[in-house]
């Protein structure tokens, strides 16, 4: 717990700068304001994003803008179905030096990079993906015992297509809970198709007019470690994170129905963090039961293995989390149910 | 934290603490009240109807306050959660959960406004269950006693009945009819039978009331029974007094006086007047000289017989008010010993020389032989041959209607024949027992018969 709470005049910079990158991001991609705060927020929470969607609506583009106006390395990975973790993490080479003797080199892999758009992920083999783990996770890679740190900050922005699809391997569940958000990409509605097609001539974007130092994104980072969580929303957090559990105490009934395994402590610390990152955002020095509910759903919706029950009544994951919040009391009041609490 | 805040913070726990603390207490007023209701119920079902006592759960309710501000307080979330309500209902993001441990004064003017969070208590049911329940208590209350006993327990409506009765045993004492200790002794039982009357067990009840009221009856029974015989004996008499009162006027002979009077004198004894329940007492003086007895004496007489017919016509008139004695007992006591033509028998009394029978009159019957059929008044005389006589033959009047009829009972059994049994030996009804319907398909009321037994007898 921070000593002091973040004053006006130390936030409020910050979240200009916040505000200054979704703005770009918002002059840049159209019509997706509300996934650009997202992806945002989760690279205040220095977590991995997972992308889904169709083909063409953007998700690429994103990644690559986001790499600019942060002024941060980028590199992309196309998944493939023969695509082999050396290609990812980088291998060992025999190289002949100076002195005649012949030594393995290691030819650092497009991982080593600050953001790594890995497109595609689940086009490639259950090896290859597992192959990101560690990267993910300990923001190293480890070949022939030689452990190499990434570069910070390190963020994996994966894209990925429907399941549904030909050709793509399901992601392991110990890769998903690597992620902090799955963030799906709708279809954007007419007038914004109007204003790409009129403003986006061959698709070409234009460059973001600003950008963000590498200091700012530093003071980012600090800031966000001093966001005050006060202890009912940590406690509303536990309650949510354990309510996804079958069982559990405040389970609700389609969550006993209907999930298999609920969300991990790991997705715990996501909320948190993302909560934090949201509240930063927003201008305020601590997190709110509002921002709880806000980063909620995307952390927790590829978190949740539904049973074949769920697929037969189109349960998804998002419908669940959804009911669990409107179900949950988020305070812990223990009203009777005869009283209710409204606003004046 | 702002002032303004906080006081709206202060204010909203304090309406939580206000609204649970009622709530509770019209909780546990409404099972109070219905505990308190059947308690008021099962205490005026065992006898307790002192309603002002009854009334004294309503005390009760003072601690029932204290014990739901009490629990309220104990189920009332810490502040730290009400803070985090307040601060989620105000959307204040988390600011002013950290102002309980933070100075967060600095964010203050960037709050939104300060506003009370509203508590909406869906008070309907509850509020409806404390009614009934109160109205359930007002009903316990105020039912009348006669609702508040068992059906077993209640007491059978036997007021009028009982009355009935105390007032029978009243007068049978008052006409010493029933001695005074047993008077008491009835009325006593019949106050112990209404009090021991229970409406799950009345036959013990009906059987204890039916049989005083037997006893009742059969007393006034008795009682009519010699009234009866004491005032047929007393009219007897009384015609005899007259008789011979205006036969001494007359002429009659000593011979005739001294067997009428003997003859009085038998009969006054045979009636054993100071005997039985209704005594009557003639004045011994008169009674011992009977044979002499001046005109003034006879006058003496006659009252003394008239007083005591009166005396008895009063008892009976009392019995028969209360309907203790029926209407045609009453009758007959009316029509007790009438004799038909006194002057006839003073008449015969004056011509009588030798072998009168001075008690002509209690004979029963009509007419007599040529002297106009059974219509003609009695005429007492030497018997006259009835040499070459026969009967004048008379079709017997039409039978009076059936439904005029005074009905003395009903019975399957044939009319009862008291004394010797008398069958017809002549005319349509030759050979027939009386009652039996044998020849005559017209029934014969009890009424008639004795006309009918008395009219065939005069011929054995």
């Amino acid at each position: 717990m921070p000593e002091t709470i973040l004053k006006p005049e130390e936030l409020q910079p910050v979240t200009e700068l916040a505000r200054k990158t979704l703005g770009q991001l918002d002059r840049i991609l159209l019509g997706r304001k509300e996934l650009h705060r997202l992806v945002l927020i989760g690279i205040l929470s220095r977590g991995h994003i997972l992308l889904e969607g169709l083909p063409g609506l953007g998700k690429t583009a994103l990644v690559r803008t986001i790499g600019q106006i942060l002024k941060l390395d980028f590199k992309r990975i196309q998944f493939t179905p023969d695509l082999m973790p050396g290609d990812v993490l980088g291998s060992h080479i025999l190289q002949e030096t100076t002195s005649g003797k012949r030594e393995l080199v290691f030819q650092p892999g497009p991982v080593f990079t600050n953001i790594l758009l890995a497109d595609e992920i689940n086009r490639a083999s259950p090896k290859t993906q597992s192959a990101m783990l560690e990267t993910m996770q300990e923001h190293s890679v480890t070949l022939l015992g030689t452990t190499r740190d990434l570069p910070e900050p390190f963020f994996v922005l994966a894209s990925q297509n429907p399941i549904e699809l030909e050709g793509t391997y399901p992601l392991p569940e110990a890769q998903l809970d690597r992620f902090l958000f799955r963030v799906m990409f709708d279809n954007v509605d007419v007038d914004v198709l109007n204003q790409i097609i009129s403003e986006r001539r061959r698709g070409e974007l234009p460059p973001p007019t600003w950008q963000m130092e590498r200091a700012d994104l530093q003071t980012l980072f600090q800031t966000m470690g001093k966001i005050y969580l006060p202890g009912p929303v940590s406690h509303y957090i536990a309650r949510v994170v354990s309510a996804t559990h079958p069982g559990a105490v405040e389970a609700t009934g389609p969550v006993n129905s209907y999930v298999s395994y609920g969300a991990s402590p790991r997705a715990a610390i996501a909320i948190a963090e993302a909560a934090r990152a949201n509240a930063l955002v927003a201008g305020r020095p601590s997190v709110g039961f509002e921002d709880v509910k806000i980063v909620a759903s995307p952390v927790l919706n590829h978190r949740l293995i539904l049973n074949y029950q769920a697929r037969f009544d189109r349960m998804t994951p998002s419908k669940l989390v959804s009911e669990l919040l409107n179900q949950l009391d988020e305070t812990g009041l223990n009203l009777p149910k005869d009283v209710e609490l409204a606003h004046a | 934290m702002n002032r303004s805040h906080a006081s709206a913070l202060q204010s909203f726990a304090r309406n939580l603490q206000w609204l649970l603390t009622l709530r509770l207490a019209v909780q546990l007023a409404t099972v109070w009240f219905f505990a308190w209701g059947v308690v008021i119920l099962a205490l005026r079902i065992f006898g307790i109807q002192n309603i002002y006592w009854l009334t004294m759960g309503l005390l009760a309710v003072a601690p029932l306050a204290f014990i739901a501000s009490w629990r309220a307080k104990k189920q009332r979330a810490p502040l730290t959660k009400i803070r985090a309500s307040y601060d989620r209902i105000n959307a204040c993001g988390g600011i002013v959960m950290s102002a309980e441990t933070h100075d967060v004064a600095a964010w203050m003017a960037q709050l939104p406004g300060v506003a009370t969070p509203k508590l909406q208590w869906r008070s309907g049911r509850a509020l409806l269950l404390l009614s009934a329940s109160a109205v359930f208590v007002m009903i316990t209350l105020l039912l009348p006693n006669r609702l508040t006993h068992f059906p077993g327990r209640r007491p059978l409506e036997i007021g009028q009945i009982v009355q009935q009765l105390q007032a029978e045993v009243k007068v049978l004492a008052q006409e010493k009819i029933v001695d005074a200790q047993k008077a008491a002794e009835l009325q006593k039982q019949l106050s112990q039978v209404q009090n021991d009357s229970l409406g799950y067990d009345p036959a013990k009840t009906w059987e204890a009331l039916d049989h005083i009221k037997q006893s009742d009856s059969d007393e006034a029974r008795q009682a009519a029974q010699e009234a009866l015989d004491k005032t047929t004996s007393l009219t007897d008499a009384e015609s005899l007094a007259k008789a011979m009162e205006q036969a001494a006027d007359s002429g009659m002979n000593a011979t005739t006086a001294s067997q009428a009077a003997q003859d009085l004198a038998s009969m006054l004894s045979a009636a054993k007047l100071d005997n039985g329940l209704l005594n009557v007492q003639i004045p011994p003086a008169l009674l011992a000289g009977l044979n002499g007895l001046n005109k003034e004496q006879m006058e003496k007489l006659l009252q003394g017989l008239e007083s005591n017919k009166g005396l008895l016509s009063m008892d009976i008139s009392n019995l028969a008010n209360l309907k203790m004695i029926d209407a045609a007992t009453l009758a007959k006591l009316q029509a007790a010993g009438t004799c038909d033509n006194p002057d006839a028998l003073a008449d015969y009394l004056s011509s009588c020389t030798n072998g009168c029978d001075a008690a002509l009159c209690t004979h029963p019957g009509k007419g007599g032989p040529g002297r106009g059929g059974p219509g003609a008044p009695m005429t007492w005389s030497t018997g006259a041959s009835e040499k070459d006589l026969k009967f004048q033959e008379h079709s017997l009047p039409p039978s009076p209607n059936l439904s005029q009829a005074q009905l003395m009972g009903v019975s399957k059994a044939v009319p009862e024949l008291s004394g010797n049994e008398v069958s017809a030996e002549h005319g349509a009804l030759n050979n027939t027992a009386a009652g039996g319907g044998a020849a005559n398909a017209r029934v014969i009321l009890p009424e008639q018969r004795q006309a009918v037994q008395t009219y065939f007898k005069r011929d054995n």
